[in-house]
């Protein structure tokens, strides 16, 4: 039974990536500030914040104590603020830069650890792609998504030789918390610029992540988009 | 109190099994003399990333510690740790017998 652990997974895509996952057969640990609805036998979860460093080593000390594999790390918890550059506290920014960017190193290199004891592992960094499209309004967030995609890159390379695979997947507008705020005008165009004028439904992602868990069909350090992007 | 023996003993036979699969007659030979990082040391970077994750882990399931090696205490000594065998031993002891804060 393959086992991952998945952040952000109270709601929107890290919730619904854990429902997949448990569906086909997975054990899932999720990291949540909040508590999920999920109630499945193989579903575990901490209720930590990514951002503080030593509640996720603590998390992961707890799991590695039953000696099991993980082979699939989903760094998904992510929180957005749409707004003109000139108009954004500076606390917005380093709040985004905490979770996306900190959160994800805090899981990464706990995990990574892990994954270098095994030799073996994925680890999937979810991005969108406001960072491709150079999306003007949405300053703070695409750097802190900017910096996570850099990151994706440099630990793939550095964890070629650990058998350990580290990809991005990015998305656009989905319907979740995230984007709640935005303008349906906006959001349309956005769809527009990456062929997907229908949008993206949850389940639309999912199968995307899906399509994306056999190492062997990704190349490391690479960044994939579900839409195009040009 | 954990003891440098105990500490020692850990160290050593992480560098025994990542020679025998690393194939490095030198580690798995390794002394307390034996270099971990700098320009004569017998393992490569990456080789230094695995022996320190198996270390966290063997802390944690020998003496139900949770620690992390590479925080801005070791990086800000002196003499880095991580040059070699004894210091990294000398490094951990100070490190789990030091009173919580």
């Amino acid at each position: 039974m393959p086992n991952a652990i998945i952040t952000g997974t109270s709601r929107g895509l890290g919730r619904a990536l854990a429902e997949k996952l448990l569906h086909e057969g997975w054990n899932v640990w999720g990291f949540s500030r909040s508590p999920s609805p999920i109630k499945h036998q193989h579903y575990c979860e901490h209720l930590i914040d990514i951002t503080d460093e030593a509640a996720v080593q603590k998390a992961l000390s707890i799991i590695s104590q039953s000696s099991i594999h993980i082979d699939l790390l989903v760094n998904n918890a992510g929180a957005a603020s749409m707004n003109a550059f000139l108009l954004t506290p500076a606390k917005t920014a380093e709040a985004l830069m905490r979770l996306n960017y900190l959160g994800t190193f805090h899981c990464l290199q706990a995990v990574g650890k892990l994954m270098v004891r095994q030799r073996h592992g994925l680890v999937i960094n979810i991005t969108t792609v406001a960072v491709p499209l150079v999306l003007a309004g949405e300053a703070a967030y695409v750097a802190s998504k900017a910096a996570v995609d850099s990151l994706t890159k440099v630990t793939a390379e550095e964890f070629k030789s650990h058998g350990i695979t580290v990809i991005g997947l990015g998305f656009g507008p989905m319907d979740t918390d995230l984007i709640k705020a935005v303008n349906k005008e906006k959001i349309n165009q956005i769809n527009q610029r990456i062929n997907r004028s229908d949008g993206t439904t949850l389940n639309q992602a999912v199968d995307f992540i899906f399509e994306h868990l056999n190492k062997k069909s990704v190349t490391t350090g690479d960044l994939y988009y579900l839409g195009k992007i040009t | 109190m954990i003891t440098r023996s105990q500490i020692l003993v850990l160290i050593l036979n992480r560098l025994k099994s990542l020679g025998a699969e690393l194939q490095m007659p030198a580690l798995i030979e390794a002394t307390e003399q034996t270099r971990l990082f700098g320009d004569k040391a017998d393992l490569d970077s990456m080789g230094l990333v695995t022996l320190i994750a198996d270390l966290e882990y063997d802390l944690q399931q020998n003496f139900g510690r949770t620690v992390s090696l590479v925080d801005e205490k070791a990086m800000s000594r002196l003499t880095s740790p991580f040059r070699r065998v004894d210091y990294l031993a000398d490094y951990l002891v100070e490190l789990l017998n030091a009173p919580k804060s």
